[in-house]
């Protein structure tokens, strides 16, 4: 391994270690209160006795199932919606007003509805990722696509006169940087929607392991079931930006971040 | 020349209530290099837009044959590769053909080592390069140039008005160019429209023989054409 990848790698994990042993160390000199901040040693022991009861990885299956289709439902119709609004100036008219209204509902209250509507099951809790996951997609997408530089237009209308070749070669390139940007959002808002949804009804999930820790008294279990809700939101981004990076490398990630 | 290539009469562009081109009329030949000089605001890049037919305009204009266009910037699409931007206007012709065409003007424009590269890869000769590959591959009759050399540092333009000479003189199509470099429309052009008021106020035949070699522009002849042609530029109406 070359010593860059190797002080990468230090430089990534050498924090996170050292926040681990700063949270060791205030319990070990009783500066928290231990009932209501275990200590990581207990925290991560409360995560082994939960992976070897496999109910780690149902519920872990389950929110992650449940987490990325909302995502990619919310992100399909949010990218349309935006590509429709940003391109069209008749139906942005006609469809920014309502947009616009439902994008200030917040997610979060309308979950009593989705559930009224839908049941408990995991139609809702997708149903109300995907509603969270639209608007800021929906958003990105129309500035991205109405603002894609005239002269990229006009080329391509003179080398094409195939108006779905320009549109699938031209304009949703071009629109890529923002829509990206978006997506982007729309995972952590996901991951936010995902934990409230598995609140109310759920009887698997890492959000419904949370809750359920709280009132049983399993703070452990709790903060364990925190960290890898946190852990696989960070995998869920990580893999995006190495799905990004190989099917759109000239999107830059960099300037994103 | 053996007919008309450009036609235009009584062109007139307006933006909102501002009028930027008016009664404009000119002919060009075949084969012929126009440059279109002026200072900045006198309709240059509309009067290209407009036999482009990227702009609406009032009058007759006739364009005969396909036109390639290479931007000022903005001209290559990122997201495609040097060869997938040259390959882009070249959708009805089969796919063998297709990359025949590609590596056969990879070579003209002397970047056969960058088909795989993006254009955040190249430098900006190289991406103006490309940009004029993409212009010229599905051959067409007239090429418009909007200022391709003004964001290059004086080295690379002088290199780029070397090369272009050399590809014009071996595709023999019409080309119309817009540029703010008197030096640059001398050594290329046949003849220079100024622009001025919203009109061609003056054309300036280029008598220099040809092949002309930039070594022209330190003649006697060069740059008395030179202040001439500033003159007609900078000239005030009374």
């Amino acid at each position: 391994m070359s010593a860059k990848i190797l002080s990468k790698i230090l430089y990534s994990i050498l924090p996170v270690l050292g926040v681990l042993l700063l949270w060791q160390a205030l319990d070990e000199f009783k500066i928290i209160n231990p009932i209501l901040i275990p200590p990581p040693t207990k925290v991560f022991t409360a995560i082994i006795e939960w992976a070897k009861s496999g109910e780690l990885f149902t519920d872990f299956y389950t929110s992650i199932w449940r987490g990325i289709a909302g995502l990619l439902i919310g992100s399909a119709i949010g990218v349309l919606l935006g590509l429709i609004t940003g391109r069209n100036s008749r139906m942005n008219l006609i469809l920014t007003p309502i947009l616009n209204v439902f994008k200030a509902f917040p997610p979060v209250a309308m979950l009593p509805i989705f559930i009224t509507f839908f049941g408990i099951g995991d139609f809702s809790k997708i149903f109300s990722i995907s509603f969270a996951t639209i608007f800021p997609l929906w958003v990105n997408t129309h500035l991205g696509s109405s603002s894609i530089p005239i002269e990229f237009i006009r080329s391509a209308t003179l080398l094409s006169q195939s108006r779905s070749k320009i549109f699938f070669k031209i304009i949703i390139p071009a629109s890529m940087n923002s829509i990206i940007a978006g997506f982007r959002i729309s995972i952590a808002i996901s991951f936010i929607m995902l934990y409230v949804s598995e609140l109310a009804g759920a009887s698997s999930g890492l959000g419904y392991q949370i809750s359920s820790s709280h009132l049983s008294y399993r703070i452990d279990k709790m903060f364990g079931a925190l960290i890898v809700l946190g852990l696989t939101a960070s995998m869920i981004d990580l893999i995006s930006n190495r799905v990004i990076k190989y099917f759109f490398p000239w999107v830059q990630l960099k300037k994103i971040m | 020349m053996s007919y008309v290539s450009v036609f235009v009469r009584n062109l007139s562009v307006q933006y909102g209530t501002n009028s930027v081109l008016k009664g404009v009329n000119f002919d060009i030949g075949n084969g012929e290099f126009i440059c279109i000089v002026g200072k900045s605001g006198t309709g240059k890049t509309t009067l290209l837009n407009s036999l482009s037919g990227f702009i609406n305009y009032q009058g007759i204009v006739t364009v005969n044959g396909n036109i390639g266009f290479c931007f000022q910037s903005h001209s290559l699409f990122p997201w495609m590769t040097v060869a997938e931007n040259i390959g882009f206007g070249l959708s009805k012709v089969n796919g063998r053909e297709k990359n025949e065409i590609v590596a056969d003007l990879l070579k003209k424009i002397d970047l056969e080592k960058y088909a795989d590269n993006y254009p955040n890869e190249l430098s900006g000769g190289q991406t103006q390069r490309v940009a004029l590959g993409r212009a010229i591959a599905y051959n067409p009759q007239i090429l418009m140039l909007d200022e391709p050399f003004s964001s290059l540092d004086i080295y690379t333009r002088d290199q780029m008005i070397d090369w272009v000479l050399k590809l014009i003189s071996e595709l023999k199509i019409t080309v119309l160019m817009v540029t703010h470099y008197l030096d640059e429309a001398l050594i290329l052009a046949d003849r220079i429209f100024v622009l001025k008021e919203k009109n061609i106020a003056n054309i300036l035949p280029v008598s220099f023989p040809k092949p002309r070699l930039q070594a022209i522009r330190y003649t006697e002849e060069f740059q008395k054409r030179k202040q001439e042609l500033s003159a007609l530029i900078n000239h005030i109406d009374k």
